[in-house]
């Protein structure tokens, strides 16, 4: 007995020290409160509703893509293939997701239901200023939050999104212990990433548990959906796209997809398996050591989609 | 299914040479964070060996009998051989063990789209629990909880095998020498 209670003290020690544990911010970090994603000062830059908010029929002619972020990340993980496509007929909505792009505080308050807003927010803005033609590609987490919104019943009161592109979408983490984070979060109280200085100012380096937890949660959501099944509204298509090694989203997210995820008319997604290791391929942007294949992938995704938007 | 039966075929042809007790049950598991896979366990313990505290068994799970009985879950498959062993010299109702599983995991392909995804992998798990093990009928209670431990990068292996687990047993006392 008195081994048992000198290791539940032991124990209660460890966990209550490591309570009280907080991240070392600088103020190159996103993570600290001197460097904020840039939609936030000039939302005009990143929004169509922001820069048109007087269409005109012109304006409402186009077709509108609201891109989503992943967990963590910022607008910059879609400011590539905004930038690709700065000539194109469509327009490109980078939402940034509550809690993100702001500072530590901001993202550990945060849960999933707000991520989640923010594409919603975005996409009533558009559809009240009389855009009928609307789109969304998320990558990451981003796509799960569109698998979120589609299984909810959201597009039974809205127009619906004529394509659903999701790119390494996750419903299954390739990190293992992650599904264990619920347990041993209070422990870790948060997770540091290994990243540059520049990636510092446009990621979080720090991902406090409670947003793991949110994470976790939003991506049990995703798979009971898929579980249980999922149609399409008539008329949106998908086309989820996966690299066959990603580290961060496990590749069993889009077989997951695959099963569970039907069009209206009854037919399967369109899925590509892509020879990739990286998480969000999409992005090269501040990664070391591209390759070829890599600009390949991303430029196959960007001109498939394109061909869908145009 | 042709695998199971060779499991059993592998376990009496053991037993009818050596065994001492012979239990077998249902296996209720549950992976934390992802499916329900249930179905058969067999745990007998060697005559000239220890037979209080040492014992070896076989288990087959499988989501076909839990969450993907009647949804888009993923059909997958555990082959589990395990050792184990009963803490205290005496044979109590309620004891500790520990074991140790090694065994072969296989998810369906699905689509000729994944055929370049992770569906198997073998498996390595060390177990704790406790035993409960009723008096007047021969039937004893199983409840354990165990860890993967995976090698290599996460995306090498089948996304839906999670590391903790738990799971309760089920069993009945065949024989008992």
């Amino acid at each position: 007995m008195k081994t048992f209670l000198k290791l539940t003290a032991l124990f209660s020690f460890l966990f209550f020290a490591s309570c009280d544990k907080d991240p070392a911010l600088t103020d190159a970090m996103l993570d600290g409160n001197t460097i904020f994603d840039p939609s936030l000062y000039t939302p005009e830059d990143y929004l169509v509703s922001a820069k048109y908010p007087n269409p005109t029929a012109g304006d409402l002619d186009k077709h509108i893509l609201i891109a989503v972020h992943g967990y963590s990340a910022t607008t910059f993980e879609w400011q590539e293939f905004a930038d690709w496509s700065v000539d194109s007929n469509y327009r490109i909505s980078q939402t940034l997701l509550d809690g993100h792009g702001r500072d530590y505080n901001s993202f550990k308050a945060s849960t999933w239901e707000d991520w989640v807003a923010s594409a919603k927010r975005e996409f009533e803005t558009l559809e009240n200023l009389g855009y009928t033609k609307i789109s969304f590609a998320g990558s990451s987490t981003g796509a799960t939050i569109l698998l979120q919104l589609m299984h909810s019943g959201y597009f039974d009161t809205h127009i619906k999104p004529k394509h659903m592109f999701l790119v390494d979408g996750i419903v299954v983490s390739s990190i293992k212990t992650q599904s264990i984070a619920n347990l041993v979060g209070p422990m870790l109280v948060y997770v540091e990433t290994e990243q540059s200085a520049t990636e510092d100012s446009l990621w979080y380096r720090f991902r406090p548990q409670e947003t793991i937890r949110e994470l976790n949660e939003l991506m049990k959501e995703g798979r009971k959906e898929l579980e249980s099944g999922v149609t399409a509204p008539a008329g949106t298509r998908f086309r989820v796209f996966h690299s066959k090694n990603d580290p961060t989203a496990s590749s069993s997210s889009a077989v997951l997809m695959y099963k569970g995820l039907k069009h209206a008319d009854g037919s399967n997604i369109e899925v590509q398996m892509l020879d990739s290791d990286i998480h969000v391929f999409t992005r090269l942007a501040l990664r070391s050591g591209v390759t070829s294949v890599q600009i390949t992938n991303q430029q196959l995704a960007f001109k498939q989609m394109a061909e869908q938007l145009n | 299914m042709k695998n199971l039966l060779l499991l059993l075929c592998v376990l009496f042809f053991g037993v009818g040479l050596k065994a001492q007790n012979l239990d077998v049950g249902i296996r209720i598991q549950k992976t934390h964070g992802m499916y329900w896979e249930n179905c058969i366990t067999a745990q007998y313990t060697i005559e000239k060996f220890k037979p209080n505290n040492f014992y070896i068994g076989l288990s087959y799970v499988s989501s076909r009998l839990g969450t993907a009985m009647s949804s888009n879950a993923l059909k997958q498959d555990n082959y589990i051989f395990n050792t184990g062993w009963n803490f205290g010299k005496e044979v109590k109702p309620l004891r500790f063990h520990a074991r140790l599983n090694f065994g072969y995991f296989h998810a369906e392909q699905v689509s000729d789209i994944f055929k370049e995804v992770p569906n198997t992998a073998f498996l390595f798990s060390p177990e704790i629990g406790f035993k409960y093990t009723f008096k007047q009928v021969p039937i004893s209670l199983n409840l354990g909880s165990g860890y993967y431990l995976f090698t290599g990068e996460g995306g090498d292996s089948p996304g839906t095998l999670q590391p903790l687990y738990y799971h309760l047993d089920v069993t009945y006392q065949i024989f008992k020498n």
